[in-house]
């Protein structure tokens, strides 16, 4: 191996990736080539420090301003993706001016008894599409920041989480998982609030039920055994009777365990 | 990609999450203005939606990306070339994104002070500092690379190996300038 060669493999040699053949025939080389050995140091070094550099963070705005404008995308796709209702009248609209104003009486009289009939107030099937649509948009945002690894994010994740459909399972087993399992205390009392919009499911109850026992931090105890008193879950007193009778818990937890037992009797 | 190429638009969001922080980066790199690089990632998403049909899922995703980047860097650098900016504004933004005195995170490892590493990356020649942004800050292959750039993978190696030795001569001139 030349020196010329020897340089263009030493980011390579420094990135772990050359392979094993010309990795051993390179530091054959360095070791034969003292030249070659001082720089691949040199450089060496200064590429590990660029890895040390601090990198930039986006603002918090720049993800704001994404999902709004591919809300606002998606929307516009939707409507270009329906025809015009001009078109359509234009194709069916006849051109005689006695079929025209027959025309005309027909759709006055229809529009009144479609009016009459539309008293019940049905809900509109495109402002149904576009909940739904906006409760997906919603749902994908909770669970893509529920699953990041800065903690800030994941709280963020719970705020979006708050803003879903309470029969959305998908988020409430996202929420549900970070109550058991999240490792920041923050992230996970703002998950057991954003609990509270569950209650319907008997899903949510039984995940409270069982993170309680595994809880280690008092203030998130307590906001679980408050969950339980909201919820009027009876089935709860038991274990809750449990955690107050528990010697190694915190004496405040124990309490308001305690009075939640008094509550849910 | 392939699912938003496929018309499952809201799948943009999962991307998003994945690669914004990484292009943010990439654009401050190579700009030095965080706001510039703000519209920038969001310009690259929509150009990505714009160009979907283009992606060819046998393709390698990020090279499609940073080459959408690369060009988005460049239509905003022509517009720009007709604006004059404010020599303060200008002193601003690089007051902004250099802090004056190295944090305790920054401190010399190795002997290294960081914040010269840092100052002598801006001053690399813009084409060096792309390619040492793209294989060490954003970890990128070299065959991921030689398509985003249009060039084999021995010029990007050769191109690598340059950049590293004009970054040093900087950083060894900011050093001197440091010690004097």
């Amino acid at each position: 191996m030349t020196c010329d060669e020897a340089k263009i493999l030493l980011p390579e040699y420094w990135s772990q990736g050359l392979g094993e053949a010309e990795e051993i025939a390179f530091e054959v080389h360095l070791a034969d080539c003292e030249a070659c050995r001082t720089e691949a140091s040199r450089l060496g070094s200064l590429w590990k420090g660029l890895a040390l550099v601090p990198a930039e963070e986006p603002g918090p705005q720049l993800r704001g301003r994404f999902y709004n404008a591919l809300s606002a995308y998606r929307q516009g796709l939707e409507s270009a993706a329906r025809p015009r209702w001009k078109d359509k009248v234009a194709a069916w609209w006849p051109k005689q001016p006695a079929w025209q104003m027959a025309a005309s009486f027909a759709l006055l009289a229809a529009g009144i008894g479609i009016g009459y009939g539309m008293r019940g107030e049905k809900p509109r099937e495109e402002v149904h599409q576009l909940r739904e649509e906006v409760a997906s948009m919603r749902q994908l945002v909770a669970l893509s920041l529920l699953q990041q690894q800065s903690a800030s994010d994941r709280l963020r994740g719970v705020s979006w989480a708050y803003r879903a459909e309470p029969s959305d399972t998908e988020v409430l087993s996202a929420l549900v998982s970070a109550v058991k399992n999240d490792s920041n205390v923050n992230v996970r009392l703002q998950a057991v609030d954003a609990l509270h919009a569950f209650a319907a499911s008997p899903m949510t109850r039984q995940a409270v039920v069982q993170a309680l026992p595994h809880e280690k931090a008092p203030i998130v105890q307590v906001a679980l055994i408050d969950l339980l008193v909201d919820f009027k879950d009876r089935d709860a007193a038991g274990e809750l009777r449990k955690l107050a009778a528990t010697e190694s818990v915190d004496g405040g937890v124990r309490e308001r365990a305690q009075w939640a037992v008094e509550r849910l009797q | 990609m392939a699912r938003v190429g496929a018309g499952e638009v809201a799948q943009l969001a999962v991307l998003f999450e994945r690669h914004h922080r990484g292009l943010f980066r990439y654009f401050v790199s190579m700009n030095r203005n965080r706001d510039l690089a703000d519209d920038l990632v969001q310009d690259v998403f929509f150009r990505m939606l714009r160009y979907r049909g283009s992606y060819d899922p046998a393709q390698s995703f990020t090279a499609w990306m940073y080459q959408i980047a690369r060009n988005a860097g460049v239509d905003q650098a022509r517009k720009r070339m007709n604006d004059v900016v404010d020599i303060e504004e200008f002193a601003e933004r690089r007051a902004e994104l250099m802090s004056p005195a190295p944090g305790p995170e920054e401190t010399a490892v190795r002997g290294q002070d960081l914040v010269l590493l840092r100052r002598a990356m801006d001053q690399l020649p813009a084409e060096k500092r792309e390619i040492l942004v793209l294989s060490r800050f954003q970890a990128m292959k070299y065959e991921d690379i030689a398509e985003v750039l249009g060039c084999e993978v021995g010029t990007v190696k050769v191109r690598v190996y340059r950049a590293m030795r004009a970054l040093e001569q900087i950083y060894f001139t900011l050093e001197k300038e440091k010690a004097s």
